[in-house]
């Protein structure tokens, strides 16, 4: 009897498009025969090069490498599990030095052996400027990394932090690899990486990136011995080479793969994310700083028609920067009504009145700004234009401009843009501190997408300072949930949507799947694969 | 009366490609003056390539693109000022251009190009992973339709107003009139998507391992589209100037002789027509090589011409400036190719130029 | 080919249809383009949009007109500049000779010598969504071919009786080729200019579907096309074949248009080469 994947976590209803299809069904060409045990996926995005310094894995996501803890799987927060380690960080009870303990007789790829150096070298270069490291900002918090012996290291940070766990996702080298200083971009490890992860790279040619199972893994041979990355970045010729059955998995875009909810012998799946797109509001504009525009765009826009109409329903609004997922540090009555009326009365009562054009003008100043958003992704493309129809609706007019990002970045300041947040969603401090903390207004501090609508609440700053520090769960949801009462109230952004990332799998003989809270980032390294290492063969 | 010209030719006049020019001259050895103009026209092309490269990187200073975007990708958007002024000191991306320019002459000349942001490996390994892929595609695609041109046309004017020459000369016309990306989109939504007949992406199934029938079966769309882009060109080329050569006087001499009507075609006619078509061939090479880059982008081809695109959409710049100077390179030794085919085979073209 | 002498006039009649579509359709719907309907995108072609409804909802009837309008127009800006700049090169370069005239000619074969596309690609990638840089990178890399053929015109008219008197009656070289040369090559030089249009509607389209060229949310051939790749999955094949039946239509009635009055103007003289 072939069981189809089998959603041992429970997939959230509206996450997944379950459809039981009989047992025997033709998986598809790619996992006929003798391949049983290999997995064939196609991914929307090259490979990042396989180097932790260079930012690969640094949510957990990879492969080749591991972090000293790793994420546990669930619809809700994903609990961290010890991996490198061998139990959780502890803090010395102010959060500002932690500890871990390592895990013994752990062998990288390349026959040496794992200790404490190696911990304090991937850290360290991480943080080097001769590294010229994109993550190191991620890390800025850590003043140093010890060795306190072999199987023990220490890290010591410059303030308080209490989400510290979660920064240790960061995929472990080999002290040897990173001895010589120099930038992450030439290093040898982004084509050759040394990890103790449960796969091993065994190829990467033109558009294929093969790994095998790591038989030496502390954790156990993963039972999927092989696993075939092909890169295929267009989302149509993905569809179409997932349909014809060459692929036994791939990430694609909630309308198309929706699209093959019925087809025999394949599985529609969504797995919730933290990942949301939003309308920044530059404060120093006359439009976009004004409060009332604020509020009227929020109550302007209609989220249940975006998330029905061009996700496909995979997704739900978002009305602050903090998902349902994080529990009781979310506040649900943290929301805005789709009410245009409302939104009209508010601007009138302002003083915004509509002009000839039907656009609102006050003081001589008309209520239009300029849009940005990304040419090449066709979501963005589709949320800013139904934004800019919404707004018009109320009499205020969006101008769209496509902007390539290398000039979006320095235009933040002047002008909206459609931005997608939740990168390192495994708090609600990443989520939100650099969002909305006031320090990160002052120039210098930070970049443009800090806090780019310049919300400078005194209250927003206190909460989320009191949040960081303290190690006491109930105080830490409630400081969010002031955070998000005062966001409502005066909004430095129209939030506009969660998304759900949307896998399709072709059945197989595999048990094991369980969904996982996703960050921005998602391909198949996340999607039903992100734990591969547990997966079970019932062939 | 003669048949119209091609209506979107690049060059109203065919024989006057560079380097050649029909006057009747003595040919005292047409081979030293073929390697005469091949030394010429490589000096020529010495000025062009480092044209280029001024031009590109000149253009990259003027423009306000960002270097560091490419290798930062998603990051870039979010990394603080400082830690960005501290990577574009660490890679030197903040130099002047023509330093910058200078620099990377003196790597090319070492023969280290520097490292694809896009890809993530050096540029060699990404130019020598994927040039054999294009070449195949190219290769394949231009012997398609240069022996469908030679065929197709030969017929279409040996037997002028038939079947064959009411049916293709007007798909020429039309051919001439789509786009590559929209052949290659017909293509995709008939034979793919429609009728699910052949693969449309990529070099093999997904995990199926490299093998020649595999990649032939995935090659067929792809080279077909790529010929057909090029096909209408040399098509009406090879029609036109048979019916020319059909038309003088030693063919009607021949003709006269009672030889026979295949004879006087491939015989006589032919030869003499061949010359105005390996001039069209060269003029249409840089049109093959844009008609690669669509064609690798609609069909997931990883070759280098796909490469063009990713490098230029993420602003990839070190390969992006090794892949234009390479096209170039390749178009400038195509056409010189083809005027050295041109000199050997007719006695009336003189080598200066 | 018997019905040669009917491509001009059915090829002005097409252009002269197509011209009056995308410039009528869209200012007659005076449908706001900024206003969307995504719970509308998709629909099938039905009397009330007889192209269908593209992905954000609007009628693509009209969308595709809008689409035409914008290819058209900057296709024509960019044959206008490649023109006149060839003219002028062509032109002088003849007129001057010597040096000049190698040099030029040079150059020309250099330019010549880059795959177009690609010399557009790179310079659209670095200002990217620039309309500026999209006209450039049009105009910069087809006014070779014009400078070639007011070249050659003006070479041949060079020896002409007419010129030999002028300059023998004591006119300046430049006066010469103001007042004589030019003129006689303007009629090349303009059907020059309009086989160049589809050339740049193609180059527009082209990189527009690559996403280099004009922003998506703009209508034009190329972001229309691009758009129908993944509308065709999702069962939109309207999206694929209208905006694709009106490129090539525009390109096959301009390139009548464009043959049919070059035989015209050289049929006296190529009658008496050819027969």
């Amino acid at each position: 009897m072939h069981v189809p994947l089998r959603a041992t976590g429970g997939l959230v209803a509206t996450a997944a498009v379950l459809t039981t299809l009989s047992a025997c069904s033709a998986p598809g060409t790619a996992s006929d025969g003798a391949d049983t045990r290999r997995l064939v996926l196609a991914d929307a995005y090259e490979p990042e090069p396989f180097n932790p310094v260079g930012g690969h894995g640094e949510t957990g996501s990879s492969k080749v490498y591991d972090g000293l803890v790793r994420l546990g799987g669930g619809t809700g927060l994903p609990e961290l599990e010890p991996a490198l380690a061998t139990e959780l960080p502890r803090d010395d009870g102010t959060a500002t030095t932690w500890t871990v303990p390592l895990r013994d007789g752990v062998r990288f790829s390349d026959g040496s052996t794992f200790d404490a150096a190696d911990v304090v070298a991937t850290y360290s270069a991480v943080l080097d400027p001769a590294s010229a490291s994109p993550i190191a900002g991620n890390y800025a918090m850590i003043d140093r990394v010890e060795a306190v012996d072999e199987r023990t290291v220490a890290f010591r940070l410059a303030y308080p932090y209490a989400p510290f766990p979660t920064k240790l996702l960061l995929g472990i080298a080999p002290s040897e690899a990173l001895e010589t200083p120099g930038p992450a971009e030439e290093s040898a490890l982004n084509t050759a990486p040394i990890g103790t992860g449960p796969f091993l790279l065994s190829e990467r040619r033109g558009d294929r990136t093969v790994y095998t199972a790591n038989p030496d893994h502390w954790g156990g041979e993963p039972e999927v011995r092989e696993l075939v990355v092909v890169y295929v970045p267009d989302d149509n010729t993905r569809a179409q080479r997932m349909a014809a059955g060459e692929f036994d998995g791939t990430t694609l875009p909630p309308l198309i793969a929706d699209t093959m909810a019925d087809a025999e012998g394949l599985t529609v799946v969504g797995h919730p994310s933290a990942d949301h797109r939003s309308v920044s509001l530059p404060a120093g504009d006359p439009v976009t700083g004004d409060p009332a525009i604020r509020l009227a765009l929020n109550s302007a826009v209609d989220r249940e028609a975006m998330v029905t109409d061009i996700l496909g329903g995979h997704g739900t609004p978002s009305y602050t920067p903090v998902p349902a997922v994080f529990g009781d540090s979310h506040d649900p009555d943290a929301a805005f009504r789709h009410d245009p009326d409302a939104a009209r009365a508010r601007l009138g009562a302002a003083g915004w009145v509509p002009g000839d054009d039907g656009i609102r003008v006050r003081d001589g100043v008309r209520a239009e700004f300029t849009l940005m958003y990304f040419p090449e992704e066709t979501l963005r493309r589709d949320l800013a234009q139904a934004f800019a129809s919404d707004a018009l609706a109320v009499g205020i007019e969006v101008d769209l401009a496509a902007v390539a990002r290398p000039e979006f970045r320095p235009r933040i300041p002047v002008d909206a843009g459609l931005l997608g947040g939740g990168d390192v969603p495994y708090d609600p401090d990443t989520q939100l501190y650099a969002a909305l903390h006031s320090s990160y207004t002052r120039p210098g501090v930070g970049g443009p997408f800090d806090n780019p609508g310049d919300l400078a609440d005194p209250a927003v700053d206190a909460a989320l300072d009191a949040a960081r520090r303290s190690t006491d769960p109930a105080t830490r949801a409630a400081a969010y949930r002031t955070v998000q009462q005062r966001f409502v109230a005066n909004p430095p952004a129209v939030q506009l949507v969660f998304l759900e990332h949307v896998y399709v799998l072709a059945d197989g003989d595999w048990a094991g799947t369980e969904p996982v809270l996703e960050p921005h980032a998602h391909g198949v390294s996340w999607g039903p694969w992100w734990n591969l290492r547990d997966w079970r063969y019932t062939g | 009366m003669t048949a119209a010209p091609p209506a979107l030719r690049r060059d109203p006049a065919p024989a006057a490609s560079p380097g050649t020019r029909a006057t009747p001259a003595p040919r005292p050895s047409r081979r030293r003056a073929a390697a005469r103009m091949a030394v010429r026209r490589l000096a020529f092309a010495v000025p062009v390539v480092l044209g280029v490269a001024v031009g590109v990187f000149a253009l990259a200073a003027a423009s306000p693109f960002d270097p560091l975007a490419g290798y930062l990708g998603d990051r870039y958007l979010t990394a603080s000022q400082d830690v960005q002024d501290r990577i574009a000191d660490e890679l030197g991306t903040d130099r002047p251009w023509y330093l910058h320019l200078l620099g990377w002459l003196g790597d090319l000349l070492t023969g280290d190009l520097g490292t694809s942001r896009s890809f993530g490996q050096p540029v060699v390994s990404v130019v020598a992973e994927r040039l054999p892929w294009t070449m195949l595609l190219v290769g394949v695609a231009l012997v398609l339709a240069v022996v469908l041109a030679l065929v197709l046309g030969s017929w279409a004017a040996a037997r002028r107003g038939g079947w064959v020459d009411r049916v293709v000369t007007p798909l020429c016309l039309l051919l001439q009139g789509t786009p590559p990306f929209v052949v290659a989109l017909g293509a995709v939504a008939v034979f793919g998507v429609g009728l699910s007949w052949l693969p449309v992406a990529g070099l093999t199934d997904a995990g199926a391992a490299l093998s020649a029938g595999q990649v032939a079966t995935h090659l067929v769309l792809p080279a077909t589209v790529l010929a057909l882009s090029q096909l209408p060109w040399l098509l009406l080329s090879v029609r036109q100037s048979l019916l020319g050569s059909l038309a003088e006087d030693h063919v009607t001499g021949a003709r006269s002789r009672g030889l026979a009507e295949r004879t006087v075609v491939l015989r006589h006619a032919l030869p003499t027509a061949l010359l105005p078509f390996v001039t069209v061939l060269g003029t249409r090479l840089a049109e093959l090589v844009v008609g690669a880059v669509l064609v690798e982008e609609v069909f997931s081809w990883p070759g280098l011409a796909q490469a063009v695109v990713t490098s230029a959409t993420e602003l990839d710049f070190p390969l992006l400036a090794v892949l234009t100077l390479l096209t170039t390179v390749a178009v400038l030794l195509g056409s010189l190719l083809a005027d050295v085919a041109t000199v050997l085979l007719d006695p009336r073209v003189r080598a200066d130029g | 080919m018997a019905d040669r002498d009917l491509r001009l006039p059915l090829g002005v009649g097409v252009l002269v249809l197509l011209v009056a579509y995308a410039t009528l359709v869209p200012w007659v719907a005076g449908v706001d383009d900024r206003v969307t309907d995504f719970s509308a995108a998709r629909l099938a072609p039905s009397p009330g949009h007889p192209f269908g409804t593209d992905s954000a909802g609007r009628d693509l009837f009209v969308r595709t007109a809008a689409g035409l309008r914008v290819s058209l127009l900057i296709a024509v800006v960019c044959a206008a500049l490649s023109t006149v700049l060839g003219a002028v090169v062509g032109a002088v370069s003849a007129a001057a000779g010597g040096w000049v005239d190698r040099l030029v000619m040079r150059l020309v074969d250099g330019i010549n010598a880059v795959p177009h596309l690609l010399l557009g690609i790179v310079l659209v990638a670095l200002f990217r969504g620039s309309l500026v840089a999209i006209v450039a990178s049009i105009a910069l890399t087809h006014w070779t071919q014009v400078a070639r053929i007011v070249r050659a015109e003006v070479l041949s008219l060079r020896d002409r009786p007419h010129v030999d008197a002028a300059v023998l009656g004591g006119a300046s070289r430049w006066r010469v080729v103001h007042r004589h040369l030019l003129p006689a090559a303007l009629p090349q030089a303009l059907v020059a200019a309009v086989l160049l249009l589809p050339h740049a509607v193609w180059h527009e389209s082209t990189l527009s579907f690559l996403g280099l060229g004009l922003p998506p949310h703009r209508p034009s051939l190329g972001t229309l096309l691009e758009e129908a790749r993944s509308s065709l999955l999702l069962g939109g094949w309207w999206t694929l074949l209208f905006p694709a039946l009106s490129l090539v239509l525009t390109t096959l009635a301009v390139a009548a248009v464009g043959s049919g009055v070059r035989q015209r103007i050289s049929a006296p003289r190529r009658g008496a080469t050819l027969r």
